[in-house]
């Protein structure tokens, strides 16, 4: 019978394996996760934040970067639960009348600065966020606000502000009367002019109010206002609006906010955008919008309305209000006069207050989420949102290896891929401030270099001496102003240890840390003036941060197998490239097919694979193309070949090659890691704990082939050892099972005491240390057995292993232990004794069986060549955990013999009382005997009893077998000490028996003996 | 019994795409895995298995009856700890430091009591019980494809506040066996997150079909095994085993 159960098992998989394509994507990278290693300790940008109305505990928060995240503890810690969609948050809207299951999201930010990212639409979640629905405006680009009807919510409301850089028809206010299913746009203006804000009266919800705003964004000026903008009100539903501007400024206006007091609708507030300074700011009506009355001015209220505009009123109070601004600023006088919100990171996005309590308010910042107890005045920040938006990382060589980068509004800094107890916020180093870019390690020197925005500040800083010393290049006699990119192209040299690069117009270079500069180029750039007038820039609201600086170059590289070449991009779309080390130059950008002008060169990437070989990621987002542009030449830019598939459904901004399979590439989109194996021919997203990401660098560790990912709004997040990949060929993917060549596994050495972090921080994941068993499987494994064992080289099964079953790449790891040893039976634990053994650096087998079949793949175990432990010593440790394991296991099989005859003796008295009665010495012998050896009374904690053999066994045991250095003379001598205890106690029941050797004829002849003991072989491997 | 069992899980991939109701999913699964009858058959089941948390194996005894009395006991140095033990009123276990009985708080015990009744399938007997379960659609687990399905159970309270409770159960569908099943964390440290169990290896004992390897941890996150090495089905237990020992 069995045979015919495997019989058909076996075919069942066969039937299925006709059926099931090969593995690709999620499928295939299997086992190959994202970890996320944050930080969390600066944060990063939140756009909207929104409150359950009835339960004060929920709270949602919409971020720049990194998607959307819930709090269920009133906002002490918060989850990720958006992962798989676009990752940059508009608005974020609570069914009022559903509220523990209905969702929105409205995805794309509207604080339109310069490095903003695009949304794909609106999203709605029916249970609370554990799944998504897309519910349409998937060219929308940026949504802006959603109301649900209290009283309808059938009836949603949907402010499209649309594209930022482009015209667009879709802008408009929406209206769904089914729940979602068709949407009609009831106010339409112009394609420059869209929906930037909007509320609906809670008490009377045909009454809407939307605002208007005419804006438009280029890389080198950004426009704010015009005729168009305007504040609008519906009294019908959304039928018909009429303007409500009465009171207001005549002329252009730019950004309105609106918002209405709850507890008072016909109370409304507005912050104005308009042509002169002084009739800029808060405005209030109190009769529904029909008449308005400006109240303050004040910097707060104006400042730089395209990042900062918000107004929330308290739900209680109608004369509480809040401005999001620069510092955030609050008025409890109706918005007569206002003060700065407590200190906090600046660059407040929004407010919201806690349900019950005003005194509990919620503030979204560029550096995060903070909390206040005490109406605003002092915050504290939620330290578990790891959303910081890097865009750039690097890596350096040491072990752990770090990763540095900038990130928006939050300088730079540099952190650990794996530290003790995780990665957590104490393990990260500011090197820089401002907005922070690229930031990178000297190749060979402790020192490091970063950068601030439009490099006003490049910094050469010594960690160990923490002294910082500007080094940027300055215009000499002669040169015109530097343009430098607000993310301007610091890079070093794969070839020449002390080199910089950074890119104005030029490219400068220095050979000696940044102490001198040399221009090795001309203007690479288009150098167009008409692209240079960031002065002008701003609209109503002139905003000359420097952030649209234009005509600049965006990225240098130079060819790690050449020094001469050298590879530079500009932002505003030449690709130029040197052979002699800058003498000469050539614009190759028109050999690149299908590429449309003055599109920016994002990155390039020159390869290790030959020394004309590059790849070129170009961006056209910035002026409404949002098409992936990726190439690769081979000839120095002569002719270009296009890596795009339609696999790549957004635009791209890095590439990075593998060193090793030149047809491995990993591309980083606006959504999410791509990753080809065919060089191109075909793209699969990664998404194994990998969010939908905007990815802006991606770096390859070339010691630990980590995948390193900057990601703008998840924090950097890497993926251990991609090395499997550069083996998976067609062949490979058609076996059963396939083993990838193992690395030999090094034992880590750390067995320190973790980290510091408390329950609320965010700790970031470390990289196993575990030896990594990887495996590629056809089909996921379900029906039957499958077992994976560690053999020695003798073929002795040293442990078992839990087998991976996925299809596609299963890693197993293993702790280099096998099972603590069997430790006798007592009254309590004997901790020590949980201690796993580690085996010896050496040959290992892994088999895996699986139906029928076997596979086998050998695994060398070695220890750290870097540990300073002399290899006698790490014997020496060895043999002593192993005659300790093998002491604790005896033990427990002379307490098992003791408990046996103890046992008899009871069998023997329940049977002939008077028979045992002669014995009873030998039990009170025996009793007294295992006093000796094991605890027989107490508790696992205070109430322990004095520890006996076994407990004092354990802990030698334990102590030794963690250590990595032989044991130490107190150790040894209490070895002996023990193993005299233990062998006079043998001795002491050796005596016993002897003397009550008729105990066993008693036994026989009552009919209950003789004593029959398992074997200890047996013994030891029953649990 | 065998013979039928295994002939439709060989067949059963043929089916899959008229499959599209939840019932009809369910009903599948249960005409694989040995007939709905035999499954209605169970008064109790009782699981050895070990648990495995890197190099330290954890044995231990699940028992599960019909009238919702349960027990998992885990053996170590010769002492046995109860968990998650239920003697038909109070849910209660083993306390690590004291090895005494503990009662659990009661929500806990209120949230335990209102799933007495799925065993040994909450499948079984959802509509009895008040929950409703509907196909959400088509997902991929570990390479698998599944039906996705959505049991909503009745609300349970978190610290005082009624809270939904939603299960998703991933079937596979070719085989028409759960490979995965998913819920989000309602309380404790990982609160939020979502917690995993898949499940593999499956075999047959006594004309049922069961797996023999379940994993758990939350998702994204690392997780422990559990390799099981009998299930007995119908066991003889004794029932002392079960009671609150009062004033221990």
């Amino acid at each position: 019978m069995k045979k015919f159960i495997i019989l058909f098992f076996a075919s069942s998989v066969l039937f299925a394996h006709a059926q099931d394509p090969v593995a690709r994507g999620k499928e295939l990278f299997g086992d190959l996760k994202a970890r996320h290693i944050g930080p969390a300790v600066m944060s990063g940008r939140i756009t909207d934040l929104e409150v359950h109305p009835a339960n004060a505990r929920i709270i949602y928060a919409g971020t720049a970067g990194g998607g959307v995240w819930k709090s269920t503890n009133g906002g002490a810690t918060f989850n990720s639960i958006f992962d798989e969609y676009c990752q940059s948050i508009g608005a974020v809207e609570v069914d009022p009348t559903n509220p523990d299951n209905v969702v929105w999201v409205g995805t794309g930010e509207v604080w339109t600065r310069n490095s903003v990212s695009v949304g794909d639409g609106l999203y709605r979640t029916t249970d609370g966020g554990n799944t998504w629905q897309h519910m349409g405006f998937a060219n929308s680009e940026r949504i802006a606000g959603i109301q649900v009807n209290p009283k309808n919510p059938n009836e949603v409301y949907v402010a499209v502000l649309g594209p930022l850089w482009s015209d667009s028809e879709e802008r408009g206010l929406y209206k769904t009367t089914d729940g979602g299913k068709t949407w009609n746009k009831i106010l339409y203006i112009n394609a420059t002019t869209g929906c930037s804000d909007l509320a609906i009266d809670p008490k009377n919800p045909n009454i809407v109010y939307a605002s208007f705003w005419e804006v438009r964004r280029t890389p080198w000026s950004f426009k704010s206002g015009g005729h168009n903008s305007a504040l609008y009100k519906s009294a019908d539903g959304g039928k018909t609006f009429k303007k409500i501007h009465n009171g207001f400024p005549a002329g252009q206006l730019g950004r309105l906010a609106i918002a209405l007091a709850p507890s008072n609708p016909n109370i409304l507030y507005t912050v104005v955008e308009a042509e002169d300074d002084k009739r800029k700011g808060l405005y209030r009506s109190d009769d529904g919008g029909e008449n308005w009355r400006q109240l303050n001015n004040d910097f707060e209220l104006l400042v730089r309305p395209f990042y900062f505009s918000r107004i929330v009123v308290d739900p209680r109070n109608p004369e509480v209000v809040v401005k999001a601004g620069l510092s955030g600023s609050i008025s409890r006088d109706g918005g007569k006069t206002f003060k700065n919100l407590g200190p906090m990171h600046s660059d407040i996005h929004d407010i919201e207050f806690d349900i019950q309590n005003s005194d509990i308010l919620y503030v979204a910042t560029d550096g995060g989420i903070y909390r206040s107890w005490d109406g605003g005045t002092t915050m504290e920040i939620v330290e578990n949102l790891p959303v910081s938006q890097f865009y750039h990382v690097s890596v350096d060589d040491e072990e752990p290896y770090n990763v540095y980068g900038g990130l928006q509004d939050n300088g730079s800094w540099y952190g650990p891929s794996s530290s003790p107890g995780g990665v957590e916020a104490k393990d990260w180093v500011r090197i820089g401030v401002g907005d922070g870019y690229r930031a990178y390690r000297h190749p060979t020197k402790k020192i490091i270099y970063s950068e601030m925005q439009g490099a006003e500040n490049v910094w050469r800083f010594d960690p160990i001496r923490d002294q910082a010393k500007a080094i940027q290049p300055l215009p000499a006699k002669g040169d015109p102003k530097l343009r430098f990119n607000w993310n301007a192209s610091l890079t070093i040299s794969p070839n020449n240890p002390d080199r910089v690069y950074i890119g104005s117009q030029f490219v400068h270079r220095s050979d000696d840390m940044g102490e001198t500069w040399v221009k090795i180029s001309p203007d690479l750039t288009t150098n167009d003036p008409t692209k240079q007038q960031q002065e002008k820039s701003g609209g109503l609201s002139r905003d000359n941060s420097g952030a649209e600086n234009h005509c600049t170059i965006f990225t240098i590289a130079e060819s790690p197998l050449d020094e001469n070449v050298v590879w530079a991009g500009t932002d505003d779309g030449n690709l130029q490239v040197t052979r002699d080390g800058g003498k000469t130059w050539t614009n190759v950008v028109g050999n690149v097919p299908g590429l449309p002008k003055n599109t920016m060169v994002h990155h390039i990437e020159a390869s290790v694979h030959g020394k004309g070989t590059a790849y070129a990621v170009f961006t056209g987002y910035q002026t409404g193309d949002k098409k992936p542009y990726v190439y690769k030449t081979t000839d120095y830019g002569a002719t270009w070949k296009s890596l795009v598939t339609p696999d790549i459904t957004s635009f791209c901004r890095n590439i990075q090659e593998d060193y090793v399979n030149e047809n491995l590439l990993f591309l980083g989109t606006e959504f999410g890691l791509y990753i080809t194996l065919d060089g191109g021919q075909s793209w699969m997203k990664f998404t194994n704990n990998m969010p939908n990401a905007n990815i802006h660098f991606i770096e390859l560790h070339k010691r630990t082939n980590d995948l390193v990912l900057a990601t703008h709004g998840r924090g950097i997040i890497i993926i251990d050892d991609i090395s499997p990949l550069r083996e998976l060929t067609q062949e490979v993917m058609n076996k059963d099972l396939h083993f990838f060549k193992l690395k030999p596994a090094v034992i880590n050495e750390a067995n320190g005491f973790g980290g510091n972090s408390t329950e609320t921080q965010f700790v970031g994941q470390n990289a196993s240390t575990a030896a990594r068993i990887v495996y590629y499987l056809k089909r996921r494994h379900t029906l039957g057995k499958m077992t994976l064992e560690i053999q020695d080289q003798n073929g002795n099964v040293i442990t078992e292993l839990p087998p991976g079953k996925s299809k596609g790449i299963n890693v197993v790891e293993w702790n280099y232990t096998i099972k603590p040893p069997k430790m006798a039976a007592a009254k309590t634990f004997a901790f020590g004794g949980f201690t796993p053994l580690r085996v010896p650096a050496g040959n290992y087998k892994v088999v895996i069986r699986k139906g029928n079949e076997t596979y086998t793949s050998d695994l060398v175990v070695e220890y750290d060549k870097k540990s300073p432990i002399p290899l006698a010593d790490r014997k020496m440790q060895e043999e002593t955990a192993r005659k300790l394991y093998d002491r604790c296991q005896e033990l427990a099989y002379f307490v098992y013999e003791i408990d046996e005859n103890l046992k008899a003796a009871e069998a023997l008295k329940a049977k002939n009382a008077s028979a045992a009665k002669s014995f009873a010495p030998y039990v009170a012998g025996l009793t007294q005997l295992k006093k000796t050896l094991v605890v027989t009374e107490g508790d696992n904690y205070v109430g322990a009893a004095e520890p006996q053999l076994r407990e004092r066994l354990a802990e030698l045991y334990s102590r030794v077998a963690q250590s990595f250095y032989k044991p130490n003379q107190a150790e040894l001598d209490n070895m002996e000490a023990l193993e005299q205890r233990f062998a006079t106690a043998k001795a002491d029941f050796e005596k016993l028996r002897a003397k009550y050797k008729k105990f066993e004829d008693a036994l026989i002849k009552n009919g209950l003996g003789p004593i029959s003991l398992k074997p200890f072989a047996e013994f030891v491997k029953e649990p | 019994m065998k013979k039928p069992v295994l002939f439709i899980l060989l067949t059963a991939g043929l089916f899959s795409l008229q499959a599209q109701t939840p019932d009809e999913i369910i009903s599948r699964y249960f005409e694989n895995t040995g007939g709905i009858e035999k499954w209605k058959s169970l008064t109790g089941m009782k699981i050895v298995a070990k648990a495995n948390q890197q190099g330290l194996e954890i044995p231990l005894e699940i028992v599960q009856l019909k009238d919702g009395r349960q027990y998992t006991k885990i053996s170590f140095q010769g002492k046995e700890i109860m968990q998650g033990v239920y003697d038909g009123q109070t849910l209660w276990s083993t306390n690590f430091m004291n090895m005494k009985a503990e009662r659990s708080d009661a929500e806990s015990t209120e949230n335990f009591k209102q799933q007495i009744g799925e065993f040994p399938d909450l499948f079984l007997n959802y509509k009895t019980l008040g929950y409703t379960v509907e196909l959400v659609g088509k997902e991929t687990v570990e390479g698998s494809e599944t039906f996705k399905l959505k049991v909503t159970k009745k609300p349970i309270k978190v610290d005082g506040i009624p809270t939904d409770n939603i299960v998703y159960y991933y079937f596979d569908i070719h085989d028409y066996v759960p490979l995965l099943i998913e819920t989000e964390i309602k309380s404790g440290p990982g609160k939020g997150q979502i917690s995993q169990i898949k499940y593999s290896d499956y075999q047959e004992v006594g004309g049922l079909i069961f797996p023999f390897s379940m994993s758990q941890g939350i998702k994204g996150g690392p997780a422990g095994s559990l390799t099981i090495t009998a299930y007995e089905l119908n066991p003889k237990v004794d029932e002392v085993v079960f009671k609150y020992p009062e004033g221990n």
